[in-house]
């Protein structure tokens, strides 16, 4: 189950991007994934789901974009900066 | 609702890999050859390394890392095969090791005073292929127990690895396994593929590997 590291690492490089409080703005998460990378999608996204839907994270959105090849890279980040403090 | 898109492409191994990085540097600068043993749990990772430190254990200064999901008990097993640490690294529910716990590891191994070292992974063919630690050398063991087209399955982990191993091999007489169809769908994956046979039970039946570590320690001194 080596997609929940994965999705950790995810969440992490998110987190080092927008800073700990930036990612409460977050509201999409791209990822890309190669046929090749040794990773199960639907996992990858369950586990997504489950990062970020735990502080610092507010429920951003996993997209995943498969990809030919082994890429895996967390591809963008959208923000919403008018999104509200809970 | 105002969205921004921050562009990122950043690999998400990167962090594995710059620790990874690290330690194939602190192991090249003291000459430490590292093998991460990967397999399915039961291929014979840990009686191979038993068999090992007692063969060897006293021509080569040999450092093990030993992963496990859950117990340290393969640790405790090679432990008794040496009087050097064994660092156990319980992965509480990790299905793999990943670089940071080798370096980890490798802070209470004293570099200096090893000639090689093996890492034996988490039995599993397909989370520790995507993750490096630092080694020389990925060596994937499949046993004659279990299905001779394992590489066609499992080609992630053949395709990382250098050499394959085809273990239990004294078993041959007992169950329908095609060496010849094993090592094709091997070749076929990864045709760079050194193929070794084993039988850590039979007599001389790790002759071979013992030859490929001696050679790749000689070459190592002669370097």
């Amino acid at each position: 189950m080596h997609e929940l590291s994965i999705a950790l690492e995810v969440g992490r490089l998110a987190e080092e991007r927008l800073g700990a409080d930036g990612v409460g703005s977050l509201v999409t998460v791209g990822v890309e994934v190669g046929d090749d990378a040794g990773v199960e999608i639907g996992s990858l996204e369950f586990c997504l789901e489950a990062v970020l839907a735990t502080p610092p994270f507010r429920r951003a959105r996993p997209v995943i974009e498969r990809l030919p090849g082994d890429v895996l890279r967390l591809a963008y980040l959208e923000v919403d900066d008018d999104r509200p403090d809970d | 609702m105002t969205v921004r898109t921050i562009e990122v492409r950043e690999r998400v191994m990167a962090k594995n890999d710059e620790i990874a990085a690290d330690v194939r540097r602190r192991l090249g600068a003291a000459a430490v050859p590292a093998f991460n043993l990967v397999s399915s749990p039961g291929a014979g990772k840990t009686l191979l390394l038993e068999r090992t430190l007692a063969q060897l254990g006293r021509e080569f200064r040999i450092a093990v890392v030993t992963g496990d999901v859950q117990t340290q008990n393969d640790a405790d097993r090679l432990a008794r095969h040496t009087d050097r640490l064994v660092q156990a690294v319980v992965t509480g529910g990790a299905c793999h090791l990943d670089a940071r716990q080798i370096a980890t590891a490798l802070e209470a191994v004293d570099l200096g005073a090893t000639d090689l070292l093996f890492i034996e992974n988490v039995g599993n063919l397909v989370c520790p292929a995507s993750w490096d630690l630092g080694e020389n050398a990925k060596i994937v063991l499949f046993s004659v127990t279990e299905g001779e087209d394992k590489p066609v399955k499992y080609p992630k982990m053949f395709r990382e690895a250098r050499v394959a191993m085809l273990t239990k091999m004294d078993l041959l007489p007992h169950v329908p396994f095609s060496v010849t169809r094993a090592v094709d769908y091997a070749l076929q994956v990864n045709p760079a593929l050194e193929i070794l046979f084993a039988s850590a039970l039979a007599p001389d039946g790790l002759a071979e590997w013992y030859g490929f570590l001696r050679a790749r320690l000689l070459h190592r001194h002669a370097a």
